[in-house]
């Protein structure tokens, strides 16, 4: 590699990181911002129905929430700094930062289980699909799975449990088993249900992207030029799937934190369920945490999917540098 | 290009199964002998009839009529909620592409920001402030709901701004906005009304998830959403107080789909 | 063509095969494991389904049940009730009051013991009830004006008052009143409510303050041979409808708040079965009485006779409630439940009342709800069913629960609905906090105010059990059945849904329940 193609990457990689790092400052100051501007009181929630007021306001006190806004801003800024976490959590007494990591694995088990199920199922459809565009198997690939489409996911999930679980009995009704083996028993009906929800856009994106590719010009001027078969073979494979890989890397960003109907549908202690009752408790710390790491979470996914991109596509990398934000 | 003229089948279906809906939902309230929002506690949870073709609910109210009179609600508010942000985002989409740097640069980081920030917490935050219901889910989409304008437009502009006839243009002495809404916009409005079709479904199944996590719309309006959320502790032993509802759901979701399908498919042959 | 895309399809291939992998992996687990999580023989741990998790074990500062009905499993006061709600004596074996209600006097048990084997004596009771006391957050604090709390000897624990007040035995049979180690053996405070030790049945083994907590038993129990299992597992299941599930599989053995909808399926189902008792418990309709409109009373018993409660009963309770008629449930002492005259669906009555008011045309206001809440949901649409039959529109203003509790204490609403609930089983426990202006709660956020019903609620806490505090009480439940500072809608019973073959869970009118009685299988 050659200097400057070496200087153009290392800019280029750069600036999405500073553009990665502001994201998640964005999204930190936001979260702390929109969460005490709103009305409600996490005393009130704590303390309970018949919390005298000087309870309430010794809670309020002890948790600096009389001090003005920019005090607890200040504040929060020296814990995050000095340690790393957005303090403890008001509702469970314990380290916001800790309950996220302890709940962080089942919900990346979840994204994990369901994107290699979306996989297992989208390429194979969308292949046939294109193969066989306007036959009827074209047809029906692409109106039966947009059934799914209209279906919330707490539904299917129910639904899911009633058959397979409750009458069938061949999976678990809820939680999580412990090892491997355990994890994947019980991943399999909740990860089913984000996929199906997402399958559908997948496979057609994926089948448009597919027969683009077929018919591009490129592949046959590739072919003219003398390319090895193999060769135009890898580009074909590698032009349909960057954009399927983008288009689902949103789809990814989206499910940090957003795993809650799924989890809740299925009794999983992942960090949507954690946030939503964080959210009803008005546990700021605890909001702020999962707020945090969820964002650091989507940026991660999409500095990956833009790295990816650039390996699978090295013009990419190339435009990309010749012309920062212009592109991205 | 002939094929060009030639109408996809399944923009056909689509909208005559959306016609269908939508006459289904004006037409079954007004001819129907009871009133949506009347309860009968007396005949509650009535297993589907010929008194009551979808059954009865907890309060005794008409399923029937309800799923109907909530169609009208959901339809309206779909249509509602997704117009300003397809107006914006393309706005928005069309701009960036068009002329890149700042503007660019500033829709994309408030774009990535708005991905990155927990889609539930936000949900939950403007239900706080606006109370759960029609004004939360509207504001809630105006927040999120440009974003996929903005990067389908954006996207595609920025292809057709490399091509010579735009530079032509602007040496003949177009302004930058009469090239954005006369030449840019029709070019790229099919990719944005293809997307729209998608999200608008995608924007339904949120308000019945919104339902299922109390922040939907609020009693006695019927909707869809709160209907299948009330419903779903019945549904092993009463089925249909969820169920029917949620078939209209799917309904409309194939309907939009096939649309998108067709106008998809339209945009290509 | 198409061999050009062997590539695509060889990729295609391998995630199939890796698809296939993993359903497989999944099916020969289902294979190998019972869903049921049956061993054969007698279980011996009891797996309880709860929605919300334990974050604290301090008897004193906490009141909400998720941390309420886990504290009360290794701390014990000297008095408790049964499942009808009647005192009765617990860590002591017998108590006495004095004829002016000044004294009351406690004799221990012999041989009780602390979880951790030491002897308890009356100097750890009088170090409980005086760390309470001097307890500044106390969540249930001890309302009597009490002199002083002695340890006359060993086995004997005496509690003096300044002045007589009948409901200090049943606020004694508070969880909050339990008896630690004096001095917390020798521990710092927070270390020991980390790892409680107490003289009750379980002892806290696992902790996740997030998540599930396992008891063992208690092996110094002072009631022989108990508790019947080994462990109890205190599981957070946050969905109810997934709660339901795991009881129907077997996943968990009992459920500790079923929704009412649910209650005819797990009743009826084939492994399960619903444990009820009478509670204590009233949803109701609260009026702002400083409100414009509603500050009228015959605005009030307009709305109370347009409503018919027996609909709203029996369109949320699913044959498990009481239509209330009066401020006291049944399972309280001296509720005139079967005797009041209740303003009460008549709708000519109702437009009379609404006739003779400030606003005989009618008005607009808001019903207040927290969101989530199914039957408050129905509750209110029956409520503005009604009013809309007298002329009077009220809107539904639905809201999240935090933000409905900020409203409601800051006095921001009209209609609210919301639970009444005795902590216990005393008259004066709901009376006091709904009716007084003068406690902090201003008649429950009502800011209903009448001179006469002050006075009698303050008598009747001086006046001994008896005929006289009967009366008292008779009067003051038909003045606020009169005067609608609220609409008592209906008592739901306290159901827990367990496995069909459990026995001996005693279910108890604050919505607890013992386990030592339990037995599996």
């Amino acid at each position: 590699m050659t200097t400057p193609r070496r200087a153009a990457l290392a800019t280029w990689l750069g600036g999405v990181i500073v553009h990665a790092l502001l994201v998640v400052a964005l999204v930190a100051v936001g979260v702390f911002l929109i969460v005490r501007l709103v009305p409600g009181d996490p005393a009130q929630m704590v303390l309970g129905l018949k919390a005298r007021p000087e309870q309430i306001a010794d809670m309020h006190h002890r948790l600096g929430l009389d001090q003005p806004l920019w005090r607890q801003f200040a504040s929060f800024l020296g814990t995050l700094v000095t340690t790393g976490d957005t303090g403890e959590s008001i509702a469970y007494h314990v380290s916001s930062r800790a309950l996220v990591m302890q709940r962080m694995p089942v919900s990346l088990w979840l994204i994990g289980c369901s994107a290699a199920l979306v996989v297992a199922i989208s390429l194979p459809l969308a292949m046939t699909a294109a193969l066989h565009k306007g036959g009827w198997i074209d047809q029906l690939v692409r109106v039966v799975p947009t059934v799914t489409l209209g279906m919330p996911e707490f539904w299917v999930g129910l639904v899911l449990i009633l058959v397979f679980a409750v009458t069938l009995k061949v999976f678990p009704v809820g939680g999580t088993q412990p090892g491997i083996d355990g994890m994947l028993y019980s991943m399999a009906l909740p990860s089913l249900v984000i996929a199906l929800a997402q399958t559908p856009f997948i496979v057609r994106s994926l089948r448009t992207r597919i027969l683009d590719v077929l018919g591009a010009d490129f592949v046959t001027t590739l072919r003219a030029a003398g390319l090895p078969e193999r060769a135009i073979r890898r580009h074909v494979l590698r032009n349909s799937l960057l954009p399927a890989l983008q288009l689902y890397g949103m789809k990814v960003s989206f499910l940090m934190g957003g795993t809650l109907v799924v989890e809740q549908v299925f009794g999983l202690k992942g960090v949507g369920t954690l946030l939503f009752s964080a959210i009803t408790a008005r546990d700021f710390p605890l909001i702020q945490a999962v707020a945090m790491y969820c964002a650091l979470g989507v940026v991660a996914v999409s500095v990956a999917v833009e790295i990816a991109g650039g390996l699978i596509d090295h013009r990419v990398r190339g435009r990309a540098a010749a012309s920062r934000g212009g592109a991205r | 290009m002939n094929a060009a003229a030639r109408v996809p089948r399944t923009l056909v279906a689509g909208l005559a199964l959306l016609a269908a809906i939508a006459l289904a939902v004006i037409v079954i309230p007004m001819v129907s002998p009871y009133d949506p929002v009347a309860e009968d506690v007396s005949s509650m949870l009535r297993p589907p009839s010929a008194a009551h073709p979808f059954g009865t609910d907890q309060l005794g109210r008409d399923l029937l009529t309800r799923v109907a009179a909530a169609g009208r609600v959901d339809l309206a508010l779909m249509v509602g909620v997704e117009a300003a942000p397809f107006v914006i985002g393309t706005l928005a989409g069309l701009v960036a592409g068009y002329r890149g740097g700042w503007a660019d640069r500033a829709i994309t980081l408030l774009s990535d920001a708005l991905i990155a920030f927990p889609f539930y917490l936000l949900v939950a935050v403007v239900a706080f402030v606006t109370g759960t219901g029609v004004k939360g889910i509207f504001l809630t989409f105006l927040i999120m709901g440009w974003i996929i304008f903005a990067r389908t437009v954006k996207g595609a502009t920025a292809s057709l701004a490399g091509e010579e006839w735009v530079e032509s243009a602007r040496v003949m002495g177009f302004s930058d906005a009469s090239i954005l809404l006369r030449q840019m916009l029709p070019n790229v409005l099919s990719q944005a009304v293809t997307v729209l079709a998608s999200d608008m479904v995608a924007l339904l199944v949120a308000i019945v998830t919104l339902g299922y996590l109390g922040l939907g719309i609020a009693p006695p309006t019927p909707d869809w959403g709160t209907m299948i959320a009330d419903g779903q502790s019945f549904l092993a032993t009463r089925w249909w107080v969820s169920t029917l509802p949620g078939c209209a759901v799917v309904l409309v979701g194939v309907a939009l789909a096939l649309i998108g399908d067709g106008l998809n498919d339209g945009r290509r042959a | 063509m198409r061999k050009q895309f062997k590539a695509i399809r060889a990729a295609v291939a391998a995630v199939a095969a890796a698809a296939a992998a993993l359903s497989l992996a999944a099916c020969s687990q289902s294979g190998g494991r019972t869903t049921d999580g049956t061993v054969s023989g007698a279980r011996t741990t009891f797996t309880y389904a709860r929605a919300a998790s334990v974050t604290s074990m301090n008897l004193w500062t906490e009141i909400t049940s998720n941390n309420a009905f886990a504290i009360d499993k290794v701390f014990e006061p000297l008095v408790s009730f049964d499942t009808h709600g009647r005192i009765i004596d617990w860590l002591a074996k017998s108590h006495t009051i004095s004829k002016d209600g000044l004294t009351y006097t406690f004799t221990l048990r012999d041989g009780l013991k602390f979880s951790d084997g030491t002897d308890v004596t009356a100097a750890d009771a009088v170090f409980s009830i005086e760390r309470h006391q001097a307890e500044k957050d106390a969540a249930l604090p001890l309302t009597a004006d009490i002199a002083s709390v002695t340890a006359p000897d060993e086995h004997t624990v005496e509690i003096r008052l300044n002045s007589a007040y009948t409901p200090l035995l049943a606020e004694l049979a508070n969880f909050s009143n339990g008896i630690v180690p004096k001095d917390f053996g020798g521990k710092s405070e927070s270390a020991f409510f980390e790892h409680p030790v107490g003289t009750g049945p379980f002892v806290v083994s696992k902790w996740d303050k997030s998540g599930d907590l396992t008891f063992t038993k208690n092996e110094h129990y002072w009631q022989k041979g108990k508790p019947g299992i080994s462990k109890l597992v205190y599981k957070t299941v946050e969905d109810g409808t997934q709660a339901v599930n795991q009881l129907k599989t077997g996943e968990v053995d009992g459920i500790e708040s079923p929704a009412l909808e649910n209650l005819d399926e797990l009743e009826n189902g084939a492994d399960t079965k619903v444990e009820t008792t009478g509670s204590w418990v009233t949803h109701t309709f609260f009026l702002n009485t400083a409100d414009e409109h509603l500050s009228d009373v015959h605005v009030r018993r307009a709305l109370a006779y347009a409503l018919d409660r027996g609909d709203v009963t029996k369109a949320v309770s699913f044959g498990h409630a009481v239509t209330a008629k009066t401020v006291l449930p049944k399972g309280i002492e001296y509720s005139t439940q079967d005797s009041i005259k209740p303003v009460d669906d008549d709708l000519a009555k109702a437009k009379k009342e609404l006739a003779q008011s400030k606003y005989p045309d009618g008005f607009e206001a808001k019903i207040l709800l927290a969101s989530g809440n199914n039957a408050y949901a129905q509750a209110a649409q029956l409520l503005q069913s009604a009013a809309k039959k007298i002329g009077v529109t009220l809107d539904i203003d639905s809201v999240d629960i935090a933000t409905f509790r900020s409203r409601f204490k800051a006095y921001d609403y009209q209609i609210m609905i919301n639970s009444a609930q005795a902590d216990y089983p005393d008259a004066d426990s709901i009376i006091s906090f709904q009716a007084d202006p003068d406690g902090f709660s201003k008649s429950y956020w009502t800011s209903y105010s009448n001179p006469e019903v002050t006075k009698e609620l303050r008598e009747a806490q001086v006046t001994p059990d008896g005929d006289a505090r009967a009366d008292l009480y008779a009067k003051i439940q038909q003045t606020l059945a009169d005067d609608v500072p609220y609409i008592p809608l209906y008592s739901p019973q306290i159901v827990k849904a367990v496995r069909k073959d459990v026995t001996g869970l005693e279910v108890l009118p604050n919505d607890s329940v013992r386990f030592q009685d339990v037995k599996l299988g």
